[in-house]
């Protein structure tokens, strides 16, 4: 069918649009002020800046950048105990961003519950799911 | 009210606002506070965050423009031009994929040029092949030390070659692809969507077809995009077009959704083992959001057709980085000297400007 009447765009996909664009504003933003916050108080980071960026520009490992800080890699979800330091901030603001496809499929979902349409609810569940999973660093491939 | 103070642009400005603010302080406390011993000065390192963001703005305009991902050029560029440890660097560059896609999903949504149940339906494959794609990387890095290094840096450069030659090439893209018959599989997930196609002025429903091959060509696709931290735009668009007949113009925005979304899933083993660095990772982002936004909303509408060459020869160059820094790691060539490095980029400087001039005469 080709015509001339404008198609309406179904609910759920501007839902989904829309949470994943306002997300990922808020994550840049958060990514924007973090960097200041870190270089504000230097002390008051996980791993000092100064040291975080000459050991990176020297080509170390991510495990000997982060060697630096005591006790060494903190786990990806150190952001939870260090929210008021600037790389924890910067953290927070990335974990955000890359969880964003979570929270606009979960919408997505309730969306298709209501459309009465299961197949896309299982579908947007499953791919919920995968990315809570990968998340908490259940599923390991070593 | 002036159109400044709508959305898109009102964020748009809060965010340029916020940003200027952000670098002119980061400036203040680079420039004027000690540093500590052993540590990398405080100038140097605004010059490389500022840095940083602005050839991701850089990168994420030309992509729009080029209608690519910006993973293509960011982690070749990186792998062969610095220092840094390729896992860091293979893993900001999912998320230089990655919010190139998200922040095209919104404005690609409300026009319904994206098909949702579409990317939902690819997702799920692509998830799976670059979360498993992200581990490899990973385990590969824990074992294979300074010869893993330059493996990876090899395989890259014949993956960046073979895809340079592609885009010369150009493949075989089918606008408006012709569907004979519709698969029942197919037909029982009711991916088709009718959207307003409005250099044509009218409503486009494309029938699709082949549903169940797709998930199988994305998982793979995503198993090298995790693995190499590269996006995946330049196979998920020509997946979507000649193995299911979905238009051009829909693969493309479907790419973007499928992506942001697939890349959720594989990031997070880079961020859980620490190869995503804070304070590394958030310009390269912020320089996504912002550039692919602006790319979106203003440059999309001039006719650009020359950056496709350019980018065509930022890969050669790229290529030729990583090669020869490959070849090196793994012992088989000397380092590579300065002038030679510099002589290549003169060759390819001089071809890309010919092909520049001539499509410019021949217009």
């Amino acid at each position: 069918m080709n015509g001339g009447e404008l198609p309406s765009v179904p609910r759920v996909q501007i839902l989904f649009g829309e949470i994943v664009y306002w997300i990922t504003i808020v994550s840049a933003i958060i990514c924007m002020v973090g960097p200041l916050v870190a270089m504000l108080a230097p002390e008051n980071n996980v791993v000092n800046p100064y040291f975080l960026f000459a050991a990176i520009f020297a080509g170390k490992t991510a495990p000997e950048v982060w060697a630096q800080a005591s006790g060494g890699f903190p786990g990806g979800h150190f952001y939870w105990h260090h929210l008021t330091t600037g790389d924890g901030f910067t953290q927070f603001g990335l974990a955000l961003g890359c969880s964003v496809a979570l929270w606009a499929l979960l919408a997505a979902a309730f969306a298709y519950v209501k459309e009465r349409s299961p197949l896309y609810t299982r579908l947007s569940l499953g791919v919920a799911l995968l990315v809570v999973l990968s998340a908490v660093g259940i599923i390991e491939v070593h | 009210m002036s159109r400044f103070l709508k959305s898109p642009w009102l964020e748009m400005n809060i965010m340029l606002g916020v940003l200027i603010l952000c670098y002119a302080g980061l400036a203040l406390i680079g420039f004027t506070k000690e540093t500590p011993e052993g540590g990398m000065s405080g100038a140097a390192i605004w010059g490389w965050l500022f840095g940083f963001f602005f050839i991701s703005f850089g990168i994420a305009l030309v992509a729009v423009l080029a209608g690519i991902g910006g993973g293509v050029l960011f982690t070749p560029f990186m792998l062969a031009f610095t220092q840094v440890d390729s896992l860091i660097v293979r893993a900001t560059g999912l998320i230089v994929a990655m919010f190139s896609g998200l922040v095209s999903t919104g404005p690609f949504m409300r026009l319904g040029l994206s098909n949702l149940r579409m990317c939902i339906y690819g997702a799920a494959a692509y998830g799976v092949g670059a979360f498993v794609g992200a581990q490899g990387a990973i385990l590969v890095a824990k074992h294979l030390g300074e010869s893993g290094e330059g493996a990876v840096r090899l395989a890259l450069g014949i993956i960046l070659l073979a895809l340079a030659v592609y885009f010369i090439v150009g493949g075989k893209k089918i606008e408006w692809p012709e569907v004979k018959r519709v698969d029942r599989f197919t037909q029982w997930l009711k991916l088709s969507q009718p959207y307003y196609e409005y250099s044509l002025g009218k409503v486009i429903d494309y029938p699709l077809t082949r549903a169940a091959i797709l998930p199988a060509a994305i998982c793979l696709i995503g198993l090298i995009s995790g693995f190499f931290g590269l996006g995946a735009g330049w196979a998920i668009v020509p997946a979507q077009n000649l193995i299911m007949a979905v238009p051009l113009k829909v693969a493309a925005a479907n790419s973007g959704v499928l992506l942001g979304m697939g890349d959720c899933v594989a990031v997070w083993p880079y961020l859980l083992h620490g190869a995503i660095i804070p304070l590394f990772a958030a310009p390269w982002l912020v320089g996504q959001v912002l550039g692919g936004l602006l790319g979106a909303l203003i440059l999309i509408r001039i006719q650009a057709g020359f950056v496709r060459h350019l980018i065509v020869g930022f890969m050669f160059l790229a290529c030729f980085g990583l090669l020869t820094k490959g070849l090196n790691l793994l012992g088989v060539l000397p380092p590579t000297p300065l002038w030679m490095t510099g002589s290549v980029m003169l060759v390819i400087f001089i071809v890309v400007i010919r092909a520049i001039v001539r499509q410019a005469r021949s217009r």
